[in-house]
């Protein structure tokens, strides 16, 4: 299916910012005081199944 | 009487020189936030802001728990935002998002402005003597130096606190504005790569490119050439700034940055369309 050039500078604009904002509501959000040693809500879900697992 | 109004015609590219002079900008305020005062209080350093940041604290991440220092977590974020936008249209991030990389279209473009070339032709191999254009037999095995430069800093970070570009790293030399010696000399190698070979850095020692170079093959929109209509001019050769030979029939290749100059330079209407990639155009 051919696109219209017009639109491929929105596409590449729209993908970036919907990515961005899947990572940062999967948690992978900016941290607030510094530099970040936490874990987010996701990778702690994933540490615990695996443990859970093991 | 009848008013007829005609649509301006849409340029390709003066849409992508704006959204370049936009990402420098905003990698400029990222550095000017981060001289000033109370950096920490606001998401972390300049370093959290980079896509390839991620990469470099990712199996430190995976193995140990903790990132490395001056990363945070929203490093993944602008990685997976970097990958997404390399799952859907391959190396676009580097031709249209990345600052570095308009950073060294710009300097190509005024180079050839300061070396008498004042207006410039499409598709016409420009007078200036600057960017050169390397021999085959030195620019094919350079282009290999920015994968080795890859595995060696996935490598090094397990083994270092801070990521172990930091210290070389020609965006935090340009837009982080907070220098040291080595930064000084990354600027240095930087600005005269880039004058001496258009893209120098990209070509051959961005690890972020070296990663992001599979995606063109896999990337559902694409570029895809019309055999019946090309007639092998070779414009859109000359104006590619990564230097790609053939690109009619190179439009998937791994150092492609999908900047569409190409698609821009081309005379003959429908010989290059984007397209999503479907059974019947998988070349």
């Amino acid at each position: 299916m051919k696109i219209n050039p017009r639109y491929y500078p929105a596409i590449i604009i729209a993908a970036y910012v919907i990515f961005l904002l899947l990572g940062i509501l999967l948690g992978f959000g900016p941290e607030r005081g510094g530099e970040g040693h936490g874990n987010s809500a996701l990778i702690q879900i994933a540490f615990a199944t695996m443990e859970t697992l093991a | 009487m009848t008013t007829v109004i005609r649509e301006k015609p849409f340029s390709l590219a003066k849409s992508r020189r704006v959204i370049q002079w936009l990402a420098v900008i905003g990698t400029f305020v990222l550095g000017l936030r981060h001289i000033m005062p109370g950096e920490a209080s606001r998401g972390g350093s300049f370093d959290s802001f980079c896509a390839f940041g991620g990469i470099e604290t990712l199996l430190p991440y995976l193995s140990t728990g903790h990132l490395l220092k001056s990363t945070n977590l929203l490093n993944f974020s602008v990685l997976i935002a970097t990958l997404g936008v390399s799952l859907v249209a391959g190396r676009a991030f580097c031709g249209w998002l990345c600052g570095l990389g308009a950073l060294q279209d710009f300097i190509a473009e005024w180079t050839r402005k300061l070396l008498g070339e004042r207006h410039h032709i499409r598709g016409k191999q420009s007078k200036a003597i600057l960017p050169l254009r390397l021999p085959a037999a030195v620019d094919r095995p350079l282009r290999y130096a920015k994968y080795f430069v890859l595995v060696i800093i996935l490598f090094a970070s397990l083994y270092t606190a801070f990521p172990p570009l930091r210290e070389f790293c020609p965006v935090r030399a340009v837009f982080s504005l907070k220098m040291t010696p080595l930064l000084w000399l990354a600027l240095g190698i930087f600005l005269a790569g880039s004058i001496l070979v258009e893209r120098f850095w990209c070509k051959y020692l961005c690890p972020l490119g070296a990663t992001l170079a599979i995606f063109n093959k896999i990337s559902p929109v694409r570029l895809v050439t019309d055999t019946n209509h090309c007639n092998n001019c070779g414009r859109c050769d000359i104006e590619c700034s990564m230097g790609i030979a053939d690109v009619p029939i190179n439009l998937d290749h791994p150092e492609c940055v999908r900047c569409m100059e190409c698609l821009n330079t081309c005379a003959r209407d429908g010989s290059l369309t984007i397209q999503i990639r479907n059974k019947e155009n998988v070349t």
